[in-house]
This record gives C-alpha cells, sequence and structure tokens, in this order.
C-alpha cells in the first residue's frame, strides 16, 4: 500500500514539476541569451523577461485603460455571439430541417478569415456615431460576436436535439408540450454543450478583439499596442502588451474551467 | 469429446488478483482460483458482473498479470503462449477495424504472423465459409448487422489457427434468436476444429447449452464457488433447451451461487 | 409532385436556399446603402458589381494588372506560405502527438504547453514575429504553423487516446509489436480525430498569413486588401479579396473533407446495412 501512495505521489510531483522545469529551462535560457542566439536576434526585439515583467509593473496603471477598452470588446463579443449563436441554434431546432441547411452555413462563417471581416465591419458603423470611440467599439464588438456565433449555435443546436434515446418518447407520453419538453429537457440537455462551445470561443474573443483591434479607426486596446509599440519600435512595451493578451487568454479559460466545473458538478459520470 | 490426459492444457493455480480502485481501496477480484482444462474441452466461466470472469480470461490470456498464483498452458507462462500466438480471443464487442473490410479484418493476425500471401487468402476463405460469410468478404464492418459482425470477430480469432479459443461474453450484446444461433455455429465450429474453449458468460442456459464443464464464479469477492459437470450428449441440438435434463442442469447451476 | 417533394427535401436543396437567401438579403441591404448612403461602394456595393469588377478587363495599376490578375498573383503569394507554414504544422503537430502517445515525460512536458498556447492569442503575435524574423515570408509561415501544430497536436493525441483497450488488447494477444501496433491500429484508428485537427487549422493559416500581409507593404493578400482601404487603389480590391478570401477559407475546410474521405475507406458513403 505504501508503495502504491508513494507511486501516485510521484505521479503528481512528475505532472506539476515537469513542466514546470522546462519552463524553468527556457526562462533560462532566455535571461541568458540563449535564445537569442538560437532564433538569431538580439535584446532590443526580444527584450529578456525580466525587463518585460518590470515594464508591465511600472506602468500597470497606464495600462489598465488599454486593458479595460479591450476585455470590453472581447467579453462583450462573447456574450452577444453567444447569445446569437443559442438563439439560432433554438431556431435550428425548432424548425429541424430548415435550421440544419442554416447551421451548415453559419459553419462555413467559421472558416472566413477575421481580417477580411474587420475592415467591413468598420465600414459599416462609420455613419453610426459622431464620437470615434463609441461607433469604433461597436465595430469591434460586432466583430468579435461574428466571431463567437459559429461554434455556439452548432453546439447548441446538437445539445438540444441529441438527448438520450426515448426521452421525447417518455415526455410525450406524459402528455408534455413543445415548450414543457423544451424547457425541462432540452434546455438542461444542451448545458454540456454550451460549455464546449465556450472552451472554443473564450478564447476566440481575445483573437478577435485583438485582431478587429488592428483594423479599428480609434488606437485603443491590448492588441493594437502590440502594433503600435513595434511600429514605434518599443519593442520590451510590446512584448508587455504580449504577456497581457496571453495571460488575460488564460485568466478567462481558467475562470470558464471553474465556472464550467461548478455548473457540471453532478453531470459528470463517477 | 474431450480426450483426457495427465497434463491438462490450461492449468490455474490459486490465481488472486487485486486491483486498486479510483479512490485507492483495495479491491479482490479473484479469490484464489484453481481451475485445470484439458485439451478439446468447451469450458464456460459463468457469473454476475463483478465476479472476476472476465478477469479471469484476461489472466490466461496475459492481457492481465495476477497479484499470486501462477497459471500454465502446456507447461508454459502464458506470456510465452501468447508470444507463440496461440491464442484466439474474440471480444464481447466484435472490435472490427471499421477502415478495413472483413476479408482484411481477418487478415490483420495473419500480416503479424508473417503467413505467406498464398496462405492467408487460403485461411480467410477456409474461415469465412466456417462462419457462414463467404458473400460479405468485401463488405465493410459497418454494414453489417451486429451478428455478422460478431461472426467476423470469430473468424478473426480461428484464422490464427489457435490452440486455446478464448471468448469473453461474445454473444452478450446480441438478441436472443441471433445468439442461440450462434450459439449452435460456435458448437459445429468447435467440434470441426476441436480446439479448447474457455467462453465468459453471464447467461445460464447458454454455459449449460454449450459447455462440458461449468465454473460458477460468485462476487465479492470474486472466487469459483462451484464446478458443475454437463452430461448433457454431444452434439448438442436446440431441442435439448426443452428437455426435463437442461432444465435440471439449469436449476442446479443457478443454486450454486453464493452470496448474490 | 413525388419528384418535386423529393427535390425540396434534399440536404443540398436546403442549403443552395440558404445562400439564395443571404444573397438576397445582401442585396436589399445594397439597395437601401445605396439610396442612403454618399458612398455606397465603401459600405456594402451589390454583389454583381463585385463579380463584375472581379473579371473587369481595365488595369489598375500602373503595371497593367487587372484585379483579377492582382488577386491572382497575391493569393499565389500568400497562399503558398500559408500551404507551408501548413505542412510544417501538420507535420511537427503530428509528431509531437506520436511522442507524446508514445513516452509519458515527453506528454507531461508538452501537454500543459499545448493547453496554454490554445488559450494565448498566437494571431496578437504576428507582429513580433514579424519584427523577429525580419521577413514577411517567413513570418507567415511560422504563425501558420504555430496555428496548425496545436491543433492536430491535440486532436491526433485525442484520437489516440480514444483507442479502445479492447483493441489493445486484440493487438497484444497476437503479440503485435510497437510498430505493428501503431501502423496497423493506432494511426489508422486516429485518423478522423487527425483530419478534424487540420479541418480547424486550415482556414487558421490562410487567416493567419493574411493577417500577416497586412502588417506590411508587399504583394501579399492582406497587402493589397489594407491598400485599398487606404485608397491606394479602388475599393473593388478590397471588396473582391474580402470574398475570395471568405471563399478560399470555406473551401479548404472542405478540401480536407474530400481528402478524408479519399483517403479513408470506411468514410466513402455508407452503404446500406445488410441484414443477419
Amino acid at each position: 500500500m505504501i508503495l502504491k501512495k508513494s507511486k501516485s505521489l510521484l505521479n503528481i510531483l512528475s505532472t506539476v514539476g515537469l513542466p514546470v522545469l522546462f519552463g524553468a529551462l527556457i526562462y533560462i535560457l532566455w535571461q541568458t541569451k540563449v535564445l537569442h542566439a538560437l532564433f538569431g536576434t538580439d535584446e532590443i526585439i526580444l527584450p529578456l523577461p525580466d525587463r518585460i515583467g518590470s515594464i508591465i509593473s511600472d506602468n500597470f496603471t497606464n495600462m489598465l485603460p488599454q486593458i479595460a477598452s479591450t476585455l470590453i470588446v472581447a467579453l462583450g463579443g462573447l456574450v452577444l455571439g453567444s447569445l446569437l449563436g443559442y438563439f439560432i441554434g433554438v431556431a435550428g431546432a425548432v424548425f429541424k430541417k430548415w435550421g440544419m441547411g442554416g447551421l451548415t452555413i453559419v459553419s462555413a462563417f467559421n472558416a472566413i478569415p477575421l481580417v477580411a471581416l474587420a475592415p467591413v465591419i468598420n465600414n459599416w458603423t462609420r455613419d453610426l456615431s459622431n464620437q470615434v470611440d463609441i461607433r469604433s467599439t461597436v465595430a469591434k464588438i460586432i466583430t468579435v460576436t461574428i466571431f463567437c456565433t459559429a461554434s455556439m449555435s452548432v453546439n447548441a443546436y446538437r445539445g438540444l436535439t441529441e438527448v438520450k434515446p426515448f426521452s421525447e418518447d417518455l415526455f410525450a407520453s406524459y402528455g408534455s408540450g413543445k415548450l414543457k419538453m423544451f424547457l425541462k429537457l432540452r434546455l438542461p440537455n444542451s448545458l454540456p454543450y454550451v460549455f464546449t462551445a465556450l472552451r472554443v470561443s473564450v478564447p476566440a474573443c481575445v483573437i478577435g478583439a485583438v485582431v478587429s483591434e488592428y483594423f479599428a479607426e480609434q488606437v485603443v486596446g491590448v492588441g493594437r499596442q502590440i502594433r503600435e509599440n513595434i511600429v514605434k519600435g518599443q519593442f520590451p512595451t510590446a512584448w508587455a502588451y504580449i504577456a497581457i493578451a496571453c495571460a488575460m487568454g488564460i485568466l478567462m479559460y481558467v475562470i470558464l474551467l471553474i465556472v464550467e466545473s461548478i455548473v457540471l458538478k453532478n453531470r459528470r459520470a463517477r | 469429446m474431450s480426450e483426457k490426459t495427465n497434463m491438462p492444457e490450461i492449468s490455474i493455480k490459486n490465481v488472486s488478483m487485486v486491483y486498486t480502485d479510483s479512490h485507492g481501496n483495495p479491491v479482490q477480484a479473484l479469490k484464489d482460483v484453481s481451475i485445470d482444462i484439458q485439451k478439446g474441452e468447451f469450458i464456460s466461466l459463468l457469473g454476475p458482473s463483478g465476479c472476476g470472469k472476465s478477469t479471469l480470461l484476461r489472466i490466461v490470456s496475459d492481457l492481465l498479470t495476477p497479484t499470486s498464483g501462477e497459471v500454465k498452458v502446456c507447461g508454459k507462462t502464458p506470456k510465452e503462449t501468447r508470444l507463440e500466438q496461440k491464442y484466439g480471443i474474440v471480444f464481447q464487442n466484435p472490435v472490427l477495424l471499421d477502415w478495413r473490410t472483413v476479408r482484411k479484418n481477418i487478415r490483420l493476425p495473419l500480416e503479424m504472423m508473417k503467413v505467406p500471401k498464398e496462405e492467408q487468402a487460403s485461411r480467410i476463405e477456409q474461415v469465412l465459409e466456417l462462419v457462414g460469410l463467404t458473400n460479405f468478404g468485401n463488405s465493410y464492418p459497418g454494414q453489417l448487422s451486429g451478428g455478422m459482425q460478431q461472426r467476423v470477430g470469430i473468424a478473426r480469432a480461428l484464422a490464427i489457427q489457435p490452440d486455446i479459443l478464448l471468448m469473453d461474453e461474445p454473444f452478450s450484446a446480441l438478441d436472443e434468436f441471433t445468439r442461440e444461433k450462434l450459439n449452435d455455429d460456435v458448437l459445429s465450429i468447435w467440434r470441426k476444429t476441436n480446439k479448447t474453449v474457455l467462453f465468459v458468460t453471464h447467461n445460464i442456459s447458454e454455459s449449460v447449452y454449450m459447455s462440458d464443464r461449468i465454473c460458477v464464479l460468485s462476487p465479492h469477492p470474486g472466487r469459483l464457488s462451484a464446478v458443475v459437470e454437463v452430461d448433457l450428449p454431444r452434439p448438442r441440438t436446440p431441442e435439448m433447451r426443452a428437455t426435463p435434463e437442461f432444465a435440471a442442469l439449469v436449476a442446479k447451476v443457478r443454486n450454486s451461487f453464493e452470496g448474490i | 409532385m413525388k419528384i418535386i417533394n423529393k427535390i425540396l427535401s434534399a440536404k443540398s436543396t436546403v442549403t443552395a436556399v440558404w445562400v439564395l437567401g443571404i444573397v438576397v438579403i445582401w442585396e436589399i441591404c445594397a439597395f437601401i446603402v445605396e439610396a442612403t448612403q454618399r458612398t455606397p461602394i465603401n459600405v456594402l456595393p451589390h454583389l454583381y458589381q463585385i463579380v463584375g469588377s472581379f473579371f473587369d478587363t481595365k488595369p489598375i495599376t500602373g503595371g497593367g494588372d487587372t484585379i483579377l490578375t492582382l488577386v491572382m498573383s497575391s493569393a499565389a503569394e500568400t497562399l503558398s506560405r500559408a500551404l507551408i507554414g501548413f505542412i510544417i504544422g501538420m507535420v511537427l503537430g503530428y509528431v509531437l502527438a506520436l511522442l507524446m502517445n508514445l513516452s509519458h515525460i515527453v506528454e507531461k512536458i508538452a501537454f500543459p504547453y499545448l493547453m496554454i498556447i490554445q488559450m494565448i492569442p498566437i494571431l496578437g503575435m504576428a507582429p513580433i514575429v514579424l519584427s523577429i524574423t525580419g521577413d514577411i515570408s517567413s513570418a507567415r509561415i511560422i504563425i501558420a504553423a504555430i496555428l496548425t501544430f496545436y491543433p492536430v497536436s491535440t486532436n491526433t493525441l485525442a484520437g489516440f487516446k480514444s483507442v479502445s483497450r479492447e483493441r489493445h488488447e486484440l493487438m497484444r494477444s497476437y503479440g503485435a509489436t510497437k510498430f505493428q501496433l501503431y501502423t496497423k491500429m493506432l494511426i489508422p484508428s486516429a485518423m478522423s480525430y487527425f483530419f478534424t485537427g487540420l479541418k480547424i487549422s486550415a482556414p487558421m493559416a490562410i487567416t493567419a498569413s493574411i493577417l500577416v500581409d497586412t502588417l506590411q507593404g508587399g504583394n501579399g493578400l492582406g497587402c493589397m486588401l489594407s491598400q485599398s482601404l487606404k485608397g491606394s487603389m479602388t475599393r473593388f480590391v478590397f471588396w473582391d479579396i474580402v470574398i475570395f478570401s471568405a471563399v478560399i477559407g470555406v473551401l479548404s475546410f472542405y478540401l480536407m473533407g474530400v481528402i478524408e474521405r479519399a483517403l479513408v475507406p470506411s468514410k466513402r458513403g455508407k452503404k446500406k446495412k445488410a441484414v443477419n
């Protein structure tokens, strides 16, 4: 028994320890400029990690508005896109035959390059408002919304229609109407599928926000700062924003995983 | 049918198996099981879920290593026997490769055993005929019914001309009619090929119909609670299922379970 | 009557009606835009105008290029890099999945990082990759390769892991070597997972290459797109590239499905089940 326990302890140690060791190795290689030699670059373009860290800690208050702007776009688009996607999924589930075809089209939208989308939407919102920040934010949110819709609609459709065999018959035998069947069977059944969709669209919304900022009218946001600072040759600051963008992506994903584990706590098979 | 010699073909001696469940608690899957199986014998391992019957089959076929005890097959370890490719295994799920046709599925083990091409072809046709699927050689498994898929699984096991046929609840996913048909088919194949068969099932009448001897296993912990000799004459026929002798044997087997 | 019903209920008809519907909505919007906006071409031109401009024989550059030849030459430039990056990413991703399945240590080291790559906005790093390489073509290839790499890797690994215990036991009972286990069982079993990864990453590789284009002048699709947006050539170049890249993105997705059906026999049209 003791042998077994120590074995599982070793298992946990190696699961956590090996990746950490690998990360530490990369960090050391970076800090000691071995990476620079490897990529044939210099400290100006690829600054040392401690320099990036100090830039973030020194300028964090200045960076906050940029972060907030990106967050608003990412979350706004995520929420709107998910709602729209779910609604399309519901419509598809209600009008099954035609809905299915519609979903094929929607999932094809997924393959449209985001870079083609963002400028078009900029054009559309040009006359929306006199204030550049409002129309620019709206344009970015619409881009992210479209970017997040497809995966949610397809997954919602599957969650609403792929119920356990015979459960529709069971509900029919209770004499329950379509609405009841929807509320008590289809809706709860679709919940895990919603999280499957979110696992795709949460990272996607950050990417969408960052890229749509490249094309936006207003010069604001974490993504835009990456580009602007590179154009100005301020590579360390650009790296700081890259680090922030990555942190945002990871943090949002981790929050999603926590929420998922709470909401679906009792769903998982033991 | 069984040709009794002094040395058993398979000898299972004091085999125990303990594993830890997901909470880290030890579970005794098998406790001190000993069975001797003669060459050409048809033996059933019968019991409810959790009695360790599939575990025992996997120990014999060297897919699992017992915690204690010993298994010998013709005086050799299960591993040696496995590497000599003397086992033909049929699983509950036919485990067919859906990207290969029926013929190519049966060819799979022959490819690994480096059987010459011409012999591969003749053996495949031979086993296809044995299981009655000659016309379906070029079909894909996805196009076959469950019963036909399981026939392919049996044909594949027979193609390597194994000494021992291990069958792990091969018909439990099939309906009663298909199951009884396949019972007869397996018996006729067994009569033609004279292999030693270790047959795992949870169906009492199936085990009575098929076997020379039934090893009754009881759960918690998994143990051998009785061995029932089936003295019904061979060849068995479907009419026998309705005889009082058959019913008496079923009742005898049913009464030999402990602690369920 | 029966034939009409059959045609109406066919899946392709449903899709066709949807496409038609989208075209109609686009055109209605275009008419509204035409009536209300000062520069409708910037907001939403008619589809026929876009398609017409694409095949317009009037040269639009000093070099005598028409829109068609311009788009095609830029597409060759961008898409060839996307393809190279895609192939590199595919090979690396597959090899990593194999290594991860072969070695627990490799799996433990690499898996958390694969998860993290998934969460971070790689496209946001395009400008810095461009600065490091200093060369637009290598930057396109690298970004496309990274974006291809991790979906292929995670999906293929999932494919290897999904092979059932019984399939492993079957191979073990034959005394199969590791090589046989992989070539005859694991690799064919994981094929559809591998293609799922490719379907995700093919449009992403194209997106990535076009995005890198927009960051710098040059001859790619994205370069033309941003030049047209800035007004240095006709707006129709922009619209043509938008439509063209959308079509290519969607086609790349379907192309992976076509290749899969060609390679995996059991994916070819399932025939009727035989009865026992």
